[in-house]
């Protein structure tokens, strides 16, 4: 009997744990008071993000109803109705959510909060500042590009979880449609990567000092941009979610809390590839120093939001499967034709010129 | 790599989550919960690439597998009708499952005796190499060569059979 | 003072998943909750639903998700040589640039087969 304890004593001598839970206490204490955590629950943390989704949804229907001769939200208290994510929130919170008749009651309840766990870790190493980043990977901005090709099979998840048919078909087709377009917007931030020499996206700003990126490698912010309003599924690319086709596509089923969440999820990835166009080819936070370097990175990311925003009012939708073909014939070729390009480019000596 | 705290808490967490969602892909009755299980337990492996400092590793590992493979896999599932499946969830466990807790229990077991009795005379394992990111590309290029010009010819070759697959089958 | 990265996305992740999951399942308790079997049938504009609602996949485009993973692995490779383009010597930028060549084939006859629209 004794033998056995001092099997298992030996055993848990193996292993480091902390003795007591006053053990940790320093190290919690280390963690609250560093740089570190102040970005992470402020700026660019949580608080943040939370606020410019909000303001990101009230921003989208006012640029919407401009260009459709309208106002827009208007009275939902304060200036230009911009309380009016507050009451879009509460009334969602206090909505019934509807499951549908033998949906899969668990994966339909918890894949948006997958969904927003997917589009707002990347945010971690999204740098707003020289030193406003959560935590500067070596690996940057793969880790952005791995964390959103989960979306698309999240995407099917969710979709064949809500029993019905609308939505099946519009995951299927948001599934393809999302796949296609990923190559082409991870080639085309290859070529960024080719001129900057690094992974990270700190040094990727730090490399654009002397000239934004967006001059020497044009087509691949072309070619990126599109490809990133396909990721978002906004129009010109919206046939997932037509209305007169698929009511709302792959989201048909979800009511009440379930699509706040999902909608939550949908804002934040669209803020997070307006950063990261603005991290890759508009030369992140540097501009003349009268604004402090955050104030610079949310202005240009608001007037890319404006960009992927306005074609919604104005441009016609494409047919799904023409929009596939397109991605994976055309912006494919455009893409890794673009890396031959940029190789010629680094090596004939242009770059000299403009100081890189 | 330094996190700060002991890494045994952090690792035994990811070890426990990694081999639990792995023992539930095979065992999951509902075939779905199945592949979201296997695609936790990949995203278990890339936590553990972190840990051997292999990041790029890591990322690759979630952006392939969790991102392309548990895509395919879905679809395999949903291509099943529904009388298979239940055929498949009807079968009597011929239990396998028990005897494999069996093996596995013993295994543990005599893993964790000889730990115990070398106490601290356990052998050194060699670090991992820590390679910077910068270094992948070097030697990838100039250290393998060949194996590169394999890959592409593997890969090529996966591609045009899988292809000509679904070409032929469209055909018939 | 800065802490490891990975730990850092590792408390922004626990951090988003705490808040978030809340947002998620409170309304659950405080909303009506009546299902009603007419209610909750799938939306079909109106009509009675009918047929199986995980109907057979239209396995149209499966030839995208084959070439989706083959692209997968070549893109992540791709970004291991760009980070290094400048500091290798050309011939090793070459070699990888025939790695890319090698795949022209395969990609070549999928936009063939892609383009031709009896195909898929």
């Amino acid at each position: 009997m004794r033998s056995i304890w001092r099997f298992t004593g030996r055993i848990g001598s193996l292993v480091n744990l902390p003795a007591t839970p006053a053990d940790l206490i320093p190290f919690i204490i280390a963690v609250i008071t560093s740089h570190t955590f102040i970005t992470i629950v402020f700026f660019p943390g949580f608080i943040h993000l939370m606020l410019v989704v909000m303001f990101l949804t009230w921003y989208e229907r006012k640029v919407l109803a401009r260009i459709q001769l309208r106002i827009g939200p208007l009275y939902a208290g304060g200036p230009g109705g911009i309380l009016q994510p507050i009451a879009d929130g509460v009334k969602l919170i206090f909505k019934e959510v509807m499951i549908p008749y033998k949906a899969n009651k668990p994966l339909f309840i918890w894949m948006p909060l997958a969904m927003v766990f997917s589009a707002a870790v990347p945010f971690a190493v999204i740098p707003f500042g020289q030193h406003w980043v959560i935590a500067n990977l070596d690996v940057g901005l793969v880790f952005v590009f791995a964390m959103t090709s989960l979306f698309p099979s999240m995407i099917l998840i969710f979709a064949w979880a809500s029993n019905s048919k609308y939505p099946f078909l519009g995951g299927l087709r948001s599934l393809f449609q999302q796949v296609a377009y990923e190559i082409p917007m991870w080639i085309s931030a290859l070529s960024v990567v080719m001129l900057a020499g690094s992974l990270s996206l700190v040094d990727i700003v730090n490399a654009q000092q002397k000239i934004w990126f967006i001059v020497p490698a044009f087509l691949s912010f072309v070619v990126f941009f599109i490809a990133v309003m396909a990721e978002l599924e906004r129009l010109p690319f919206d046939l997932p979610e037509a209305e007169p086709e698929l009511v709302a596509g792959w989201y048909t089923e979800s009511s009440g809390a379930i699509f706040m969440v999902l909608f939550l999820a949908l804002y934040m990835k669209l803020y997070l590839m307006s950063s990261l166009i603005t991290v890759l080819f508009l030369g992140g936070w540097y501009g003349p120093a009268f604004l402090p370097q955050p104030v610079w990175f949310i202005m240009k990311t608001l007037l890319v939001a404006t960009f992927i925003i306005i074609p919604r009012g104005v441009y016609p939708r494409i047919r799904v499967d023409m929009l596939i073909r397109i991605g994976w014939t055309r912006l494919l070729i455009i893409a890794i034709a673009n890396v031959f390009l940029t190789v010629l480019m680094l090596n004939s000596g242009i770059l000299s010129t403009w100081g890189l | 790599m330094d996190l700060g705290i002991p890494p045994d808490v952090p690792f035994i967490i990811l070890a426990t989550v990694t081999v639990v969602a792995a023992i539930m892909a095979l065992q999951a009755k509902e075939l779905i919960y199945g592949a979201i299980s296997l695609a936790i337990s990949f995203i278990g492996v890339a936590g553990f690439f972190v840990f051997l400092d292999a990041p790029y590793l890591a990322m690759l590992q979630i952006a392939v597998y969790v991102g392309a493979v548990v895509v395919l896999i879905l679809f395999t599932i949903m291509l099943v009708r529904r009388e298979v499946v239940g055929e498949i969830a009807e079968r009597e466990e011929g239990g396998e499952g028990s005897m494999g807790l069996w093996i596995a229990g013993l295994l543990a077991v005599s893993i964790a005796g000889v730990a115990a009795l070398a106490g601290s005379n356990l052998p050194e394992t060699a670090p991992p190499a820590n390679l910077p990111v910068s270094e992948l590309g070097p030697v990838l290029a100039i250290s393998y060569p060949v194996p590169l010009v394999i890959l592409a010819l593997l890969l090529s070759a996966a591609l045009l059979g899988a292809l000509v697959l679904a070409k032929l089958e469209r055909e018939q | 003072m800065a802490l490891n990265p990975w730990l850092a996305i590792i408390i922004w992740a626990v951090l988003i998943v705490l808040l978030t999951g809340p947002l998620l399942t409170l309304p659950m308790f405080w909303s009506r909750r009546k299902p009603d079997p007419f209610r909750d049938m799938p939306f079909e504009s109106g009509q009675v639903p009918q047929g199986e609602a995980r109907t057979r996949l239209v396995m149209q485009y499966y030839p995208y998700l084959l070439m989706f993973v083959v692209f997968d692995v070549v893109g992540m490779f791709l970004f291991a040589w760009g980070i290094s383009y400048r500091t290798i010597p050309l011939n090793a930028s070459f070699l990888v640039l025939l790695f890319l060549f090698l795949l022209a084939a395969p990609l070549g006859y999928a936009l063939h087969l892609a383009l031709h629209r009896e195909n898929w």
